[in-house]
Order: structure tokens, then sequence, then C-alpha cells
């Protein structure tokens, strides 16, 4: 009798669960197969060729070169946005701790570049960047120094789309890592403090212990989203000049929407979910471990 | 009885036809057509010519849709690919067409027009009405109208020409003498400006050049044709003239291209658009206001080649008021609609409106444009110039940037292409 019971309610519990199971199937898992099979198929979707040619597009892809600069300038980008803003979010959380005047004004100002769609942003940084009429280049020019091709200099151009991304997004490491520090009892500093430890010493050994968390979020988070990224390229250098700002999104995009060739496209998309999965598997490992 | 039953009965037969008939000739309801376009002026340029044909067909409502380049393209595939039939006409770069062509997606006017008791208008210029035909050729089928008569003109400073005693360069070699010269004689002055980002711009920027110099992209039988002598020597003078450029050149599209111009810092623009044209005299835009001189494009081994830009209008075959549609799509191209659209600035198709007294008085360089647009030259006829398109711009866009040599990218373009046409 009692069995019954227990598995009614399991059942109960089972059937709760199913309609947002069913929304993950239908939108996670079903699309996911969907463009495993399609990466399986010389897929021009314009002329209706569908023809299986097994794992001929993994191998062609891994062997184009445009898209192993793609996939280069991908993990470039990614590693150094995803280190400054994380890096540069710290330092302003602990800059923002504890009360001072108009700390409520310097915290609008820090989120507002977030706050902007990023295409008012490039548009902005492309005039910013512009090589003879950007102030950029004005001032440098005015203190002497020559300008810097900052959109046209292929040594230059990944870097500078780095720099907005940095602008743009640093406040969201910002904030979450805010919000964690705010959580951390005043009274252990009050603790550590009175044990004599020094400031270094407790941001060392107290401050980032308790915040490793929130910080391995962010990393995650921002390490999933430069990898994706694709409007700044699109906005600021359409991956020029020559292709030192391809990156895998924007080859995905041209692949899938301009050209039509589905077969190329998702299997490109399947490689970056391949990478994100390894690199997520990575972080949430981490924090799991720090849970246990 | 029985007599009257059968004489109501024969009357009865007789009256449903005759109903069906009236019925069948009654006036259609209202219809709906969609149009999907660009935006900007090409937009306005439908608005005005909506505007004045609601007038008369009070019946008819159309709405425009006014999109970038990119997602217009998109939902025009997305749409007619899967035979939806949202819109009833599309606007087409002409590049594009082979591919709407090819797969059946068009409408064709011959044969909406012969249902129409009409012929297409021979106004029409032969080289525009030829890019909406499939096969490219002067009787192959029309699926398209060409409605915006884009063609690629080229600017030279005639003050500066003067001054150090040129003349309007008849070949290539002109033009590097030219810019090589002022250059040197003028401190802020570039001798020559050109679109160099990736892609089209660079692409559409260096095709005159490149066809003058007897080069190809596909051969006659669509193959690749780039590792030829003559694309190398097209591209290896292309990257002489970056030596008189601005340093920046590799980054400029058409905002900075007329930048250059307007602001006096360019000799000569190899590159030059219908629309950018009127800027030149516009004293609140322009410093070189009267001194720079519109022409076609210079020859080399071949004849001047200027590269045709036309927008095309056609009906999606899926679309279900192909009638309604072509009756606005003659109105569009017809002789009064264009001359409205000529006067906001947009190139027309007709050859009457380029010869209309107060278009010439105000746009004088219409005679030029309208022999750029008779010998112009129309971008490859293959389904995948998009993608060709971009090989060729980025590997040229690397040799202007000195990542490679001409020969190498060509070669390494070429072997690209091929992997795309297989």
């Amino acid at each position: 009798m009692e069995r019954r019971t227990d598995l009614r309610k399991n059942l109960f519990y089972y059937s709760i669960f199913i309609p947002a199971f069913a929304v993950i199937i239908f939108l996670t898992i079903y699309p996911v197969f969907s463009v495993l099979y399609m990466s399986f198929f010389k897929y021009k979707y314009l002329f209706d060729i569908k023809v299986f040619i097994g794992f001929k597009n993994f191998v062609r892809i891994i062997k184009d070169s445009l898209f192993q600069t793609s996939l280069f300038n991908t993990l470039i980008f990614s590693a150094v946005a995803t280190i400054a803003e994380v890096t540069l979010g710290l330092f302003l959380a602990l800059l923002f701790y504890g009360r001072f005047p108009g700390k409520r004004v310097f915290l609008i100002m820090a989120v507002f570049p977030m706050m902007i769609s990023t295409m008012v942003v490039c548009a902005v940084w492309r005039t910013l960047y512009h090589f003879d009429f950007g102030l950029l280049n004005y001032i440098l020019k005015t203190s002497g120094l020559k300008s810097v091709g900052w959109l046209i200099n292929p040594n230059i151009a990944l870097f500078s789309i780095i720099l907005v991304d940095i602008w743009q997004w640093t406040p969201f490491a910002f904030i979450i890592i805010q919000a964690g520090l705010n959580s951390i009892s005043k009274e252990i500093f009050e603790a550590a403090s009175i044990d004599g430890a020094g400031y270094f010493n407790t941001l060392i050994s107290i401050t980032l212990p308790i915040l490793s968390k929130q910080i391995l979020l962010v990393f995650l988070l921002r390490t999933i989203d430069t990898f994706r990224i694709f409007s700044k390229v699109y906005a600021l250098t359409q991956g020029g000049p020559g292709n030192s700002t391809e990156t895998v999104s924007y080859y995905i995009y041209r692949q899938g929407f301009t050209y039509f060739n589905l077969g190329r496209a998702t299997t490109a998309s399947i490689y970056v979910l391949l990478v994100i999965s390894v690199i997520s598997v990575f972080y949430i490992r981490n924090i799991m471990r720090e849970e246990a | 009885m029985k007599k009257a039953f059968s004489l109501s009965l024969i009357l009865l037969f007789l009256i449903i036809p005759l109903f069906i008939c009236a019925v069948g000739q009654q006036e259609k309801g209202p219809v709906k057509l969609t149009f999907i376009g660009r935006d900007a002026v090409y937009g306005d340029a439908i608005d005005i010519a909506i505007s004045e044909y609601v007038k008369l067909n009070p019946q008819v409502s159309i709405e425009n849709l006014e999109l970038p380049y990119a997602s217009q393209y998109e939902k025009v595939v997305i749409d007619m690919k899967g035979a939806v039939g949202t819109y009833d006409l599309i606007l087409i770069d002409d590049p594009a067409a082979t591919q709407f062509q090819r797969a059946g997606w068009l409408a064709n006017l011959d044969e909406l027009l012969k249902k129409r008791g009409e012929k297409l208008d021979p106004d029409l210029i032969s080289t525009a009405v030829k890019l909406g035909r499939y096969p490219y050729a002067d009787d192959g089928t029309l699926y398209g109208l060409p409605h915006i008569g884009n063609v690629e003109l080229f600017v030279y400073r005639k003050d500066l020409f003067q001054k150090y005693g040129l003349s309007k360069p008849e070949k290539w070699d002109d033009v590097l003498a030219a810019a090589k010269k002022i250059q040197a004689g003028e401190k802020d002055v570039y001798g020559v400006v050109f679109r160099g980002v990736k892609g089209n711009p660079i692409t559409s920027t260096s095709l005159p050049l490149f066809w003058a110099f007897g080069a190809n992209v596909l051969d006659s039988k669509g193959r690749p044709a780039l590792d030829t002598p003559e694309a190398r020597n097209a591209w290896e003078f292309f990257l002489k003239l970056k030596d008189y450029a601005p340093e920046g050149v590799a980054a400029y599209n058409s905002a900075q291209v007329k930048d250059a111009l307007y602001s006096g810092r360019a000799a000569m623009a190899i590159e030059v658009w219908p629309g950018w044209v009127p800027g030149l005299n516009d004293p609140s835009k322009s410093a070189v206001v009267g001194k720079a001189e519109v022409t076609t494009h210079p020859g080399q081994v071949k004849k001047s080649s200027p590269m045709l830009g036309i927008w095309l209008i056609g009906i999606p075959e899926a679309s279900k008021n192909h009638e309604e549609a072509l009756d606005f799509l003659l109105f569009l191209t017809g002789k009064e609609t264009q001359i409205k659209i000529a006067e906001i600035g947009l190139p027309p198709t007709r050859e009457s409106v380029f010869m209309e007294p107060g278009l010439i008085k105000k746009f004088p360089w219409y005679p030029v444009q309208v022999a750029a647009m008779k010998n112009g030259v129309g971008r490859p006829r293959t389904t995948q110039w998009k993608e060709l398109e971009d090989i060729y711009g980025a590997y040229l866009q690397l040799v202007l940037i000195g990542k490679m040599t001409p020969a190498d990218a060509l070669k390494e373009a070429n072997s690209k292409m091929k992997e795309v046409l297989e």
C-alpha cells in the first residue's frame, strides 16, 4: 500500500516535469540533433541539393584556412576579452566596495555601456576609431604621435574590437562580483582586521576565495558570450582587413545566411558547440568541486 | 403544367451561366500588394510611386517593406524558397537575379505581358533589361524589369588636370601617371581614392579595371579564370594605384570615398555611383563645386568597362496577385514615375528620361551616365556570385594590405572559387 502511494507520488512529481522537459526537447535537444544531422550533408538550400557526404564537411572545414583563421581569432578574442573584463570587473568591484560620496552616480555611469545597444556602441566606436577623423587619432596627432590604423591595420583591428567589448561588458563582471562582495559578512573582515591582517592579506586569503564562485561564473558566462562574437565584427570590420577579424560566428553567418550552404554552416556550428561544451564542463566542474 | 415546368427549367439553365458570368465579370474586391525592397532613398522612390498609383487605383493598397540589404535578401530567399507568397513584388540586386531565375522562383514576365496584350517598351535600356533575362541573352525569358539604373562612373578634378597639363584619362596608365604627378605637386591631395573594404566594396571598385585589362572572373564556360596573366596585370596595377591612395584606404567605404572627394582631398575617384554625384556640386557638402568632371572609365587592353549595378523588380511565382503586381510594376518602370524617381537622385533605366531637358539641367552628367549604361558590363551571371565576390574581395584586400602577392592571391582565390563551383 505504502509502495503504491510512493509510486503515485513519484509519478506526480515526474508528470509535473513533463511540460518543461518537452520544451527542452523541442527547443534544445531537437535543434542540436537536427544541426548534427544536417552537418553530414552537402546541403545547398537555394538549389535543393542535399547529398549525404558523411564526415567530408568536418574534414573540409577544419582544412579551410578561413575557418582556421576564424577559430584562432575567436580563441584570441575570447581569452583576451574575458580575462580583461573579469580582471577589470573585479578591480572595479573592490574599488566600489564600502560607502563614499557620489557612489550611486559612479555606479550608474559604470553600468551605462552595458545598457546601450551593441550597434549603437559600434557606431560610436567606429567614429572614434576613424583613421582620418577619429578622436583617438586626433589626440595622437595633436600629441605629436603617428595615427594608428585602429580598424585598418590587420595587426591591431582584432584588439580594437576587443577593446570595444571590454568597454561594453566589464560592467557585467563588475555587477556580479560586486553582488558577491556585498554578500560577504562584514564580521569576517572585522575579525581579520582584529587578527592584524592587512588589506592585501585579507584580499588574497579571504575575499578572493569567497568570491571565487562568482568569479568563475563570470568567467563562464563571458567566455561563452565572447566565443559567439558576431555583431561587433559585423558592424566594425566585416571580418577585415584581410581575414584579421574573421570569427567563427561570422563564418557561420556567411555560410548559412549569405550563401545558404547549410551543410557547412551546421558543421561549423558543431565545432563551436564542442569547444563551448569543453570550456563549460571545465568551469562547471570547478564550480561543482567547490560546492562539494 | 408540364410545359410550364419544362420552360422554367430551360430558363433556369440559361440564367445560371449568365449569373456566373456576371459574377465573374464583377470588379475584384480590394487588393493588397506587398513590396519588399531596400531602405533609405530606394524606399522613398517606392513610396513616391505608391502614393501616385493608389490615387489612380483606389481598390489597391500597397505595403512597402524597407529593409537593409542583407536582411531583405534573407527574407526574400526564405519566402520564395518556401513558396509562401508573402511578397508580390521584390527588389533584386542584379547579380542575385540569376539565382532566383534558375530556381524558378520568379514569374515569367513575357507571359504576363502577353496575357495583358502588351510588349516590353524598347525605351528601357537594353543592357539593363538583359540582366533581368534568363538565360542571359537578348532573347532570354524576362523575369525582372530594371527599376534603378546604377552604373559606375569615374570622376577627376578638371582644375588639377588643367594645372598639371593633363588630359582626360583614356587609359588606366593615364590614371596612374596623373595620380603620380598630382600627388607630387599637391600637398594635401591624394592621387586616387576608392573603396578598399573587403567583399563587395573592393570587388565593385576594381572590376572596371579588371575587365579593362582583359581579365574575367569566370571564363565563357563558367569556370574560374583568375589565374591568368591578364588578371595578374590588373591586380598588380591596382596595387600600384594604392601608392597614391589615402593610407587607410583598406577601410574606405562609400562614406570615406565621398568625403575625400567632396573635401577635395582626392584628385580622382575610380568608382563613383550616380547617387554620389549631386553632392559634388552642392556647396553645402562640397569644396570642389564645378571642379569635378564626371566621365566613363578608362580602357586599357579592352575598352571602357563600367560596372552595372541594376536594381530589378520581379514578381515571385508564389504571389497570388500576378496581374495586379504587373500593373504596379509597369507603373513603377513607366516614364512618369521614372522622372519622379530621377528627381530625387536615383538613376532611371529609360533612355528618354535621360534626355529630359529638365533633368539634364539638374544632372548635367546624364549624357555620360547613359553612355556608361549602354556600354556597361554586368557582373558574372552565376548562381553563386555572392560567394565568388567574397572570395575575390577578400584576396584582393589581402593584396592591398600587403599580406599576399597578386600572383599568389589570384592562384588561391581561383582554387577557392573552383571549390565553390564544384
